[in-house]
């Protein structure tokens, strides 16, 4: 008896004419094919589609699951702006100028970003292990950098409801200014950050699927001892060393220096690259983390199956 | 019938069935608190344990400290042991706060086994309690560890000679209880929330951050703001703690202007009125995160969420 969705010769399923060599672009399972060869050799044309569609399918559950959460609304998006007007204070307190204020604000909406790739891009993988779910990825016919792309394309509009919250709440209340002349510029990097970061997180969960345990705490020390580093709350610049290797290293460190930079322009020279500089640092880390990711991917599954650590859990 | 843990001759402990109240809790909450040291612990080496628990401590004061020293340079010295406090015992407040809640979702989410802790005999809530202690107890160190950098490191005056003993111990145990209380409200909404809440209990404390007077006097704060602080325990505590570790330094209560001195009429509260105050609000917010998490407790129950897990 031929596979389901398989016709046999002279015998169209359901009443169909025998389909032609390429099949169409849905074409998938279930639909008539001449032989189980047909339907195994998509071409390049359904392989995109099919990728396309993982995409959306891993991004859908976070978009989808904004709306199903009321609680999002306090605890994302409200909350968020009360912990970063301490910051705002800390300053007020001080006296410090006011670009200071702005400085904290973009920091704070940055940390959205942030938190969401080192939350739910880097360890990701790790969870899903736990849930069950990571064999099913890499079970099923498709490239499991889908799954990584949208779990990003998800995180970040899931994230973005947070920073423009901040951004925009924190602007308004705390009447920060920002003086802007390279429009472009800025827009530019600020969409070069998001790419480098959520790069970063992909790099990160292929890294996480080899992890136990240690990927939870990993990600604990992704965040104050990275926001330090990073200059969240200061120019980075000030780090000295530590501050050059950051911006270096951590795409966090570099975007925020940058539309600083570009964002505040009245705050003279901070010590650190120009912002075009900063971009094009941001242009090779973007092109090097989604890069390490496939490869590390690829190589940590292999490693993976080999030492059975696929299906393991809760170690 | 015949019960097979029964041996010849020996009678049936009424106990066994009925629970033995006390001890029973006390059972439960040291296996739970065993339990969660262990899941905290046996990952790895003490010695990377140690770095991983005390970095994030050590690096949200560092954050503050260099807040101080771009702005006010090298007078921002004098306001380090202020910093350095406050930025210490809210690594305590976090850790305390997030143990019951990530309980929760890990016993949810990822283990799966809520429902079994929740239909065993045990007190739900002295497990969780239990569960959370471990993480109450990494805060702790990581606070300590914070301090000593603070005094070794970062050059911060300290006697051990000058502490006030006495109010240091009232303090700390007052505010353990709240920050428990704390933690048991957390658990409650992550009881009846999806798994992306594992952040909830950093975001509430971070908001928390803004009116305790952690790093900065409450007197810059707006008087509305001041006065939620007043109310809040989280703010008695760190002042007390303060009080204690340095007498006579400055308080994040009160200051020319504050609203403390326009209720009270003193400058700074006395060692008594922060114990007072800290054993009313904690009162308060102890029974009602005990009214809460019942209500929470039901209402997961009613819907069934305690055998949920979800996907993002």
């Amino acid at each position: 008896m031929a596979a389901p969705g398989v016709a046999q010769p002279g015998l169209p399923a359901g009443g169909s004419p025998p389909p032609s060599a390429a099949p169409g672009l849905r074409a998938f399972v279930g639909r008539p094919t001449a032989s189980p060869q047909a339907a195994a050799n998509w071409t390049p044309r359904q392989v995109w589609a099919n990728n396309l569609h993982s995409i959306v399918g891993r991004a859908y559950p976070r978009v989808r699951g904004l709306t199903r959460e009321p609680s999002w609304i306090v605890f994302q998006m409200l909350l968020p702006f009360l912990t970063t007007s301490s910051f705002v204070f800390v300053y007020r307190a001080l006296d410090a100028p006011a670009a200071y204020i702005g400085f904290v604000v973009i920091g704070g909406a940055m940390t959205a970003f942030w938190l969401n790739v080192v939350w739910m891009m880097a360890a990701q993988l790790y969870w899903e292990k736990d849930q069950g779910n990571l064999e099913l990825y890499f079970a099923a016919p498709m490239n499991v950098m889908s799954v990584l792309i949208g779990m990003a394309v998800g995180g970040l509009v899931m994230s973005s409801t947070r920073a423009v919250a901040i951004l925009f709440i924190a602007t308004f209340v705390f009447g920060v200014s920002f003086s802007i002349s390279q429009w472009g510029l800025l827009i530019a990097v600020f969409i070069l950050t998001l790419a480098a970061l959520y790069g970063f997180g992909m790099m990160l969960a292929s890294l996480f699927v080899m992890w136990g345990r240690e990927a939870f705490h990993l990600t604990q020390l992704m965040t104050e001892p990275v926001y330090f580093v990073s200059g969240l709350n200061f120019p980075v610049g000030r780090l000295g060393f530590i501050g050059a290797l950051a911006i270096a290293l951590i795409p966090l460190a570099v975007g925020l220096d940058a539309m600083r930079q570009l964002a505040f322009v009245s705050t003279g020279p901070t010590g650190t690259p120009e912002p075009w500089i900063e971009a094009l640092i941001l242009v090779a880390m973007t092109v090097v983390f989604i890069g390490l990711a496939r490869w590390l991917l690829h190589s940590m599954e292999e490693r993976a199956r080999r030492e059975g650590r696929l299906t393991v859990r809760w170690r | 019938m015949i019960d097979a843990g029964l041996v010849e001759g020996e009678r049936f402990d009424p106990g066994r069935a009925r629970g033995r109240g006390t001890i029973d809790l006390l059972r439960s909450f040291r296996t739970a608190a065993a339990l969660g040291w262990k899941m905290e612990a046996n990952w790895t080496d003490p010695v990377l344990f140690f770095i991983y628990s005390v970095a994030k401590p050590v690096a949200s004061a560092l954050i503050l400290v260099f807040m101080l020293q771009v702005i006010a340079g090298p007078a921002g010295i004098a306001l380090r042991p202020f910093v350095i406090v406050g930025s210490a015992l809210w690594s305590f407040v976090v850790s305390g706060v997030a143990g019951l809640a990530w309980a929760v979702l890990d016993d949810r989410e990822r283990y799966r086994m809520l429902k079994y802790i929740y239909v065993s005999p045990s007190s739900f809530i002295t497990i969780l309690l239990g569960r959370g202690i471990a993480r109450l107890a990494v805060g702790a160190m990581g606070a300590g560890i914070t301090l000593a950098v603070g005094v070794i490191v970062l050059g911060v005056p300290f006697n051990l000679g000058d502490i006030d003993w006495l109010l240091l111990a009232i303090v700390l145990v007052l505010g353990a209880v709240t920050i428990c209380a704390l933690a048991v409200v957390m658990a409650a909404v992550c009881l009846q929330t999806r798994q992306e809440s594992w952040d909830y209990p950093e975001v509430v404390v971070g908001a928390l951050f803004l009116v305790v007077g952690a790093v900065f006097p409450l007197s810059v704060l707006p008087l509305p703001l001041q006065a939620f602080g007043l109310v809040s325990p989280l703010t008695w505590w760190i002042a007390g703690v303060r009080q204690a570790l340095f007498p006579g330094g400055p308080s994040s209560i009160g200051g020319p202007g504050s609203l403390w001195q326009q209720l009270a009429g003193t400058l700074n509260p006395s060692a008594f009125e922060v114990v007072v105050a800290l054993l009313l609000s904690g009162a308060v917010v102890t029974l009602a995160s005990a009214i809460l998490f019942r209500s929470g407790e039901a209402r997961a129950k009613d819907r069934g969420l305690i055998d949920r897990t979800t996907g993002s």
